[in-house]
């Protein structure tokens, strides 16, 4: 039997496999790093949804508020994806022969939910509260973006815990009036700075958010 | 009180782990545990999205950006809210459960549609916002996997699957065969109930049947207080106690703060007579044979045989009546029995005390008999209690609404009879389990053979079932609507939390099936059957709404006490203390954990610590340290037990504190059919289909022994005749008491010296004279920080007070942590090896003599260190210090080193050694995922957990207080134990509210914390036990 022997050109690939292995460390490094961070894995994740609901068109361009849908927002942990009924106040007198909302309309008569899928899923031992941000004046912008120029919803912030964290440290760039949460287009009045600005109204509204762990995790 | 408390020195109930070593079962789960490839299991969710997550993140940093991310969750929103609904935010409804026709108002806690959690109803007068254990079990056993689904047909033991069409179309020809016959050889046997809807629809049944016979059986009855006050007043009457104005309690034989009807609101009563800090306390006397939760907290316990009571009665109202002053029409007092016992110095002095004691407080008394004495005690107290004038002021009757049916034991008697005489035709067993729990004699499982058509209706498939013909499965009754009545005849009204998991009917909705009567929904039958009580739908609502009808308890009565003829007693009943092999007294007594056996397959309950000894996963025949000697019965020995002609096997428990001569084994255990974990008590629990496939079915052991062939129709609870024979093999039983025993005997002496300073006691003389005797019991070098303070506390300053004195050991609070939680259920193998998961441990410390001992309960979870020991040996921060002063626990940090349990010095951290939630794969225990609490994580295998001061309870308060910018008032968090303990015993609070409750108690004379020596600084104190024992018998 002949025994198999490497061909001489085969010894000019040895550089190669030491770059390679040299490369490795700071690639793996570099791969988990930026990778496996939440700001690649999450930040703009975009199902598609089972009825093409533009909020850049509802909340958008009709200006319905924030809470005419999501109306547990400041009252509970959950922003409560509005019941089919919410869809149906507009929608059993406008454009009640499109097709895109035949799942809305089936859904209304029949009584089954409509599958909405999750964009903004926590893991299971963090808990969110809604009314807690909102009640404080934190806005929706701040976590969820531009919503009213999505067209689809997407993810807009890590939502990592050390984005969390960031905010519960230094809140005050993302302060603003309770009133004005839902507000998108919110800006500090007369241009102030937005950390001298939150500062005050954290004074104000008696704001000291904790990092203690069992704030989010119970 | 004497200097040491020590531990009884018996020999321990179980001595180490090590000494299970060499034992095949445990070796064998050795094995099993390492020698499993872990790699073998499919990757739980956590781990799918972990490899999910860097799988994505690969793909991302190959420009591919979207595609590849953990499970897709989904949203479902109603189609139509109800106004007022927020999802995810839990909702309390009223309803109430009835349990051998008693009923407690109840509170249940829903999130979207779940019942989760189980709380009392402080409307109902037989809650006050209480409940106990097998209320808060009773969610577990509404989402059971074993439950009976769906209608089927039994023959010889095998299920045949049917359905409700086939059911209805089944029953019509033989309820018209029936009706033509008047009802002739119909007969309906259910459980006790206390609705007014069940006997309305059992009037209606009786009145188009009226040959037919409606009997109602309980295993474990209080019958005898009933037919002890038709003999003493020559009607029904209950007895209800005001025990916080009584000075001098005298129990014989009766566990009224724990396993008897209307606990709650006695331990509430009774515990309100106990605070020293009001000046006055009441002393309670018991003479038992089995130490009960009530002789726990008792100042003098006498330990002696129940056959006794009797003499004891006799003896007491010969000694009362002669002293007192009866009226004529009372009848002439008893002669003093001539026992021999009353001759025993101990027993004489013990006797002679209580009776000078009742004599100096007149009217300021109870003495109160045990359900399981024979009616003449029972008449025998009434009448102790009409001459020392307490009926009117420590003592109300109310009438006994449920006078018209037969009493328990003539009702299965009867009905025995007539199925063996072949004149039954159609038995409907309504609940229950008369195979399994009727008396020996009555030969119930032969006798249904000769029934034609059995239709069983239950929550379960059980021993029953298998020897029935249709199997009807029963709706829980947090499924229906229904009514139910309070000890003193207070309305509840049951609503439906949820639709029949598995479509049955409840009783009433049965009934109304069986007669084709036109209103056929529960909500109508108990709307039909209440109309008159409130018409208006508005006062029904309002009912509903408040759980209770508010003020339809019945009026009390002043009964007439009739003369009562010499009671008679039998040479037994007048014996000496001693008494031989052949002759010994056995007790049987309902579980404190699975009632008559009903709630076998309740894992909650079967994990629960006994209050006393501590036995989980069975039960065991005590026997007293000295009887035991002379039986030459070792501690966890398998003992033969013969009596009425029958032979249980059954492991033995040398229990301090139980009469001479006297042996208490208690009921509702070794059943053969109810579900896995009724039946499969060497299995981990919920692993049984794995073990089966291991070791084959037959192989199965069941969780204790029964004892029902023991009971006969004549035997009642108690009597003589009992013979002990060691078989000479031992059996493990699965005790938390020792979990955390020291071996070796410097750690020993170590333990007996602290456990004074940890359980501190005093008595009421004591307390009066220096009212803080117990912060004066260690002393210590002063306790300085060798760290400058790392957290000011300057908001909320979270501290727990539990009252040793108010604590009954009633396992309430475990039960309500447990549900709250979210904490496994481990199994009776890991219970041997000390992994049981409970966040709160209720320690029993027994002083004095091993016979004769006193008892001391004490409550413990998590201390939540200012400088906390197990903080700073936890490597990855998975442990930290909050700025309210919590230990939090962040389990998705944890790695499992368990270092911190090991530096806990109070031992109340619990590892997830396996993942127990792994049944949850299975598709038939997917209703079980509908128990959890929303609000609270549910652990995974290798994560260490413990008491959190229930920080979800917490954080939810604080942020509904902010979110309307209003400060938190004291009182508003309330702890899941705080919440259920019957004597509010618990109490939390801000340390920082100079309001507050928990403040003012912490800062009182007899709060004291356990191990302060150590300068861990526990935000849990304890308040001294104060005894308030009688100086002439001590």
């Amino acid at each position: 039997m002949k025994r198999f022997v490497f061909p001489r050109w085969a010894n000019k690939t040895v550089p190669l496999v030491g770059v390679v292995l040299g490369a490795a460390p700071v690639y793996l490094i570099c791969l988990i790093w930026y990778g496996a961070s939440p700001k690649t894995t999450d930040v703009g994740f975009e199902p598609k949804q089972p009825v093409p609901y533009s909020h850049a068109l509802h909340a958008g361009e009709l200006g319905i508020d924030c809470r005419y849908c999501h109306n547990t927002v400041e009252k509970a942990a959950m922003a409560a994806i509005p019941p089919t009924q919410t869809c149906m106040n507009c929608h059993a007198r406008v454009r009640t022969k499109s097709a895109k909302l035949e799942p809305i309309r089936t859904s209304f008569q029949t009584g089954s939910a409509v599958e909405w899928k999750k964009v903004h899923d926590l893991p299971d031992y963090v808990y969110f509260n809604h009314s807690a941000h909102v009640t404080r004046g934190v806005g929706c912008v701040t976590c969820h973006g531009r919503i009213d120029q999505m067209a689809e919803v997407y993810q807009f912030a890590p939502l990592s815990m050390g984005w969390c964290l960031d905010c519960h440290r230094a809140p005050y760039k993302n302060l603003r009036p309770p009133e004005e949460v839902t507000n998108m287009a919110w800006t500090q009045p007369n241009g102030e700075d937005p950390v001298a600005y939150g500062k005050k109204l954290a004074e104000k509204n008696n704001l000291h958010p904790s990092t203690d762990c069992s704030t989010c995790h119970r | 009180m004497s200097p040491v408390s020590k531990k009884s020195d018996k020999p321990t109930y179980w001595r180490s782990i090590a000494e299970l070593e060499g034992r095949p079962e445990f070796e064998q789960f050795l094995e099993h545990e390492f020698a499993e490839p872990v790699s073998d299991l499919p990757p739980t969710s956590d781990e799918r999205r972990r490899f999910m997550q860097i799988m994505g993140a690969s793909f991302a940093f190959a420009g591919l950006t979207t595609g590849c991310r953990w499970e897709q969750d989904y949203i479902l929103p109603q189609t139509r809210r109800p106004e007022g609904l927020i999802p995810g935010e839990p909702r309390y409804y009223t309803t109430s459960m009835d349990m051998g026709g008693y009923a407690t108002g109840l509170l249940a806690k829903s999130y979207d549609g779940r019942p989760v959690k189980i709380e009392g109803n402080p409307n109902h007068p037989d809650s006050l916002g209480a409940a106990n254990v097998f209320h808060q079990a009773s969610v577990l056993e509404l989402y059971d996997p074993d439950r009976s689904k769906g209608f089927g047909t039994y023959s010889g033991g095998k299920r045949t699957d049917s359905s409700k069409d086939e059911f209805i179309k089944a029953i019509k020809p033989l309820m018209a065969a029936h009706r033509s016959s008047q009802g002739k050889g119909f007969r309906i046997l259910a459980e006790s109930t206390s609705s007014r809807t069940v006997a309305d629809m059992k009037r209606r049944l009786l009145a188009a049947l009226p040959e037919a016979k409606w009997y109602e059986y309980e295993p474990v009855s209080a019958d005898n207080i009933r037919l002890g006050s038709e003999l003493a007043f020559g009607a029904a009457y209950r007895p209800n106690y005001a025990f916080d104005k009584a000075a001098i309690v005298v129990s014989l034989d009766s566990d009224f703060l724990g396993s008897e009807r209307a606990a709650i609101r006695n331990a509430q009563s009774f515990m309100q007579g106990r605070m020293p800090e009001k000046g006055e306390m009441s002393r309670l006397y018991i003479i038992e044979s089995a130490y009960s939760m009530t002789g726990g907290v008792a100042d003098h316990r006498l330990p002696l045989r129940s056959e006794f009571v009797k003499a004891v009665a006799a003896a007491l109202d010969a000694g009362i009546s002669g002293k007192g002053s009866p009226s004529a029409e009372m009848g002439p007092a008893q002669a003093r029995p001539a026992a021999a016992f009353l001759e025993d110095p101990k027993v004489q002095k013990f006797v002679a005390a209580i009776e000078k004691e009742l004599l100096a407080n007149k009217g300021k008394s109870i003495v109160i008999a045990g359900e399981q004495q024979p009616p003449e005690v029972h008449a025998l107290v009434h009448r102790i209690n009409a001459v020392l004038g307490n009926v009117g002021s420590t003592i109300t009757y109310y009438p006994d609404f449920t006078a018209d049916r037969l009493p328990h034991k003539d009702a299965i008697i009867q009905l025995g009879k007539e199925m063996a005489s072949g004149a039954v035709d159609t038995l409907v067993i309504i609940g229950g389990n008369p195979v399994y729990n009727a008396p020996a004699d009555v030969g119930f499982d032969a006798a249904l053979a000769k029934v034609k058509n059995t239709i069983r209706v239950g929550l379960h498939e059980d021993e029953t079932t298998m020897k029935s013909g249709w199997q009807v499965p029963l709706a829980h009754y947090l499924e229906t609507w229904g009514d139910t009545r309070g000890y003193d005849g207070t309305i509840g009204i049951q609503q439906p939390l949820i639709a029949p998991l598995y479509g049955g009917p409840s009783v009433i909705e049965l009934i109304a099936l069986l007669l084709d009567d036109s209103t056929k929904e529960g909500l109508d039958l108990v709307k039909r059957t209440l109309a008159a009580s409130m018409g208006d739908d508005r006062l029904w609502r309002k009912a509903v709404h408040d759980g209770v009808l508010l003020g339809s308890g019945l009026a009390p009565v002043q009964p007439v006490l009739k003369p009562l003829g010499a009671i008679a007693l039998s040479d037994r009943e007048k014996a000496g203390v001693a008494v031989g092999n052949g002759q010994l007294e056995l007790t049987l007594a309902p579980c404190p954990k699975v009632h008559d056996g009903r709630y076998a397959n309740n894992g909650w309950l079967q994990e629960l610590p006994d209050p006393v000894l501590k036995l989980t996963w069975g039960n065991a025949a005590l026997i007293g340290p000295a009887t035991a000697k002379e039986l030459g019965v070792d501690d966890q020995t398998l003992v033969k037990l013969t009596m009425n002609g029958a032979t249980i096997t059954i492991p033995a428990i040398i229990a301090p504190g139980q009469a001479p001569g006297s042996v208490r084994v208690v009921l509702g255990y070794g059943r053969t059919a109810v579900g896995v974990v009724g039946i499969g008590s060497r299995l981990d629990y919920g692993l049984i289909e794995d073990y089966a496939a291991e070791y084959g079915a037959g192989d199965l052991e069941l969780v204790g022994v029964n004892a029902y062939p023991l009971k006969t129709t004549e035997f009642g609870r108690f009597g003589g005749g009992l013979n002990v024979q060691p078989t000479g093999d031992t059996m493990k039983l699965a005790m938390t008491q020792m979990t955390h025993a020291i071996k070796d005997k410097i750690g020993r002496d170590e333990v007996q010296r602290r456990v004074p300073e940890l359980v501190r006691e005093g008595t009421f003389e004591e307390f009066k004279e220096k009212p803080a005797f117990a912060q004066e019991k260690v002393e210590h070098k002063a306790l300085l920080s060798l760290w400058q303070e790392p957290v000011s506390y300057d908001k909320h300053k979270w501290g727990l007070s539990i009252d040793l004195n108010k604590c009954t050991g009633c396992n309430a609070c475990v039960v309500a942590c447990v549900s709250e939680n979210n904490i496994p259920v481990v199994g009776r193998s890991r219970v041997i090896q000390g992994r049981e998961m409970q966040w709160i441990r209720i320690d029993v410390y027994f002083r004095g003599e091993p016979d004769e001992p006193e008892l001391a309960y004490q409550p413990l979870t998590c201390h939540q260190c200012e400088h906390a020991p197990c903080e700073q040996v936890c490597p990855v921060g998975a442990t930290m210090h909050s700025r309210e002063g919590l230990n939090d626990m962040v389990y998705n940090r944890c790695i499992g080193t368990r270092y911190c349990s090991n530096n806990c010095p109070y031992k109340v951290r619990r590892f997830n050694y396996f993942n127990f939630h792994e049944e949850l794969k299975l598709e038939k225990n997917q209703t079980k995922k509908m128990m959890f609490n929303p609000d609270v994580t549910v652990r995974f295998r290798g994560v260490m957990e413990k008491c959190t001061f229930c920080i979800q309870r917490i954080q939810n308060v604080k942020i509904k207080a902010k979110n309307t910018r209003r400060a938190i008032q004291d009182g508003e968090i309330v702890t899941a134990c705080q919440q259920t303990c019957p004597t509010g015993a618990i109490v939390f609070g801000d340390l920082n509210d100079e309001k507050s409750r928990v403040r003012a108690l912490q800062n009182g004379p007899r709060s004291y914390a356990m191990l302060e020596e150590l300068n861990v600084r526990p935000r849990l104190k304890y308040l001294a036990r104060v005894k308030n024992p009688n100086p002439e018998l001590s």
